[in-house]
């Protein structure tokens, strides 16, 4: 019974403690993030399921997690101003060949991020990038000129 | 030299306004989304049995037995869980007690499948006796209360009985244990 | 014995639970959802450990697992129907400048997110998009508008909050 309450309060504390810690220019996630998630991620495990290792118990933790899971996804698409502060908004890091400091800086991306995503697109330099955004999900897509 | 086999490229993946290719399968899709609000709906039916405690470790499975007289009073989950801690607590009234101490006995089934940890107060003796075992405490005042620290270790249907040796008094239950 | 079933429904579980947890639109997966299937992952597991750590039931539970997903991707090969199950089947989301409400809906699916997906690509506005497609992995494919005749008139979206929405 407990678990239920422990499964959905850990799965919005998780959702606070990923939004605030990681969210990173190119999308890729360093490794040592990935340590923090599963830091994360494991602590929320041990103390939702407590000294219950019943199948049954680890069963009902999981439907409630999927279940808000859900219902966070249902709201999300439903109320954009609650996506926003889930996810956070696309933000505009180059345009028209001018820096977009606030952004650069609130996202803590460096020029080289954002290169490095033109790369990709094959580009070469700079000058050929019309638009650089970095997306909700942490990529940067680039829009050439 | 060997030939590779080969079956020629046909436009086998339906396509979608004529002109480009997905494999959209709308009957399909709907069908799915009913399905899946079938599933979630089962999916609150155990969320909500597991919380009323339906399946342990709830109010729903929280229950009691006592004798007719009221001298022994059990208090006991219908409902246990695998490996997990409970707490099954008997309470003793006047008549349990006989030449300053109080004897029960508990059948096997409660060491063994229900998995009892430890006994508090701790007993002063125990004493194989048939197929259980037969405790002692020593009493002077009633109220007193037993506790049994219980964390089963075989998952089904498990029956238990506790016996108080001054009465003869008998309390058999069946609780069940969940995977 | 009892490990076996217990990864065999623990495996089967999960497959189930994530496929109706739904696909996750966007090009990658974001930290959370990382985060979440961890979650999921690390509570089936305790249940599917139970109170046995020894390395037996490990490597019990590891080749009962592996054997269960081989049998599924067999499965999912001989019939197809079966595969259309566990992975679902491409979706439309938009298509010739109109909405497909039903597929956002029920995939839960944003413009914000399709918009994203058709930045990734380079376009500079929703009147772009052709098509928009929720592949079985996610993803969102995004065809230019160009690639296919013009068989309607952009409607789609009408104003977008996008602040990459610009004039191209």
């Amino acid at each position: 019974m407990y678990t239920i309450f422990h499964a959905v309060f850990g799965y919005f504390f998780m959702l606070l403690a990923v939004r605030v810690l990681v969210r990173r220019p190119g999308g890729q996630l360093t490794p040592f993030e990935f340590v923090i998630i599963f830091l994360i991620g494991g602590i929320a495990i041990l103390s939702t399921i407590g000294h219950d290792p019943s199948v049954t118990n680890c069963t009902c933790a999981v439907i409630a997690v999927g279940m808000v899971h859900r219902f966070v996804a249902m709201a999300r698409t439903r109320w954009r101003r609650l996506g926003r502060w889930m996810d956070g908004l696309p933000l505009v890091l180059l345009r028209d060949g001018q820096w977009q400091l606030d952004a650069m800086e609130g996202m803590r991306i460096e020029p080289d991020d954002v290169m490095a995503a033109a790369r990709e697109q094959g580009l070469t330099s700079f000058s050929d990038v019309k638009y650089a955004v970095v997306e909700r999900t942490g990529s940067i897509s680039i829009i050439k000129r | 030299m060997a030939t590779p086999r080969t079956r020629p490229v046909e436009d086998s993946i339906s396509k979608v306004g004529n002109e480009l290719a997905v494999g959209e399968d709308l009957a399909f899709q709907r069908r799915w989304w009913r399905f899946e609000t079938t599933i979630w709906i089962l999916f609150a039916l155990i969320l909500a049995a597991d919380l009323s405690g339906i399946f342990g470790r709830g109010p729903l499975a929280k229950a009691s037995a006592k004798t007719a007289d009221g001298t022994m009073k059990l208090d006991y989950e219908r409902v246990l869980r695998y490996e997990t801690p409970d707490v099954m607590t008997i309470h003793f009234g006047p008549n349990a007690i006989q030449n300053g101490r109080i004897e029960l006995w508990v059948s096997e089934s409660v060491i063994k499948p229900l998995g009892n940890q430890r006994i508090i107060p701790q007993p002063k003796s125990s004493i194989l006796d048939g197929d259980g075992i037969l405790y002692t405490w020593p009493a002077a005042s009633h109220p007193n209360s037993v506790s049994f620290a219980l964390a089963p270790s075989a998952p089904g249907s498990q029956k238990f009985t506790v016996r108080l040796e001054s009465t003869g008094d008998t309390i058999t239950r069946h609780v069940w244990v969940m995977p | 014995m009892t490990a076996v079933y217990r990864a065999i429904f623990g495996y089967c579980f999960l497959v189930l639970m994530v496929r109706v947890v739904g696909r996750r639109p966007g090009r990658q997966m974001a930290p959370f959802d990382y985060i979440l299937i961890f979650f999921i992952g690390g509570l089936t597991l305790t249940g599917m450990v139970s109170d046995d750590r020894s390395v037996t039931n490990a490597v019990v539970q590891v080749v009962t697992v592996a054997a269960t997903h081989y049998a599924l991707t067999r499965l999912r090969q001989v019939w197809p129907k079966f595969g259309l199950m566990l992975d679902g089947a491409p979706v439309v989301l938009l298509m010739h400048g109109q909405w497909r409400t039903e597929m956002l809906e029920e995939m839960r699916i944003s413009q914000d997110e399709v918009m994203a997906a058709a930045r990734a690509q380079g376009l500079t506005s929703l009147s772009e998009v052709g098509y928009a497609v929720l592949e079985r992995n996610g993803a969102i494919s995004i065809l230019r508008a160009g690639s296919v005749p013009d068989a309607a008139e952009g409607t789609g979206g009408g104003e977008h909050g996008d602040s990459a929405h610009a004039a191209g």
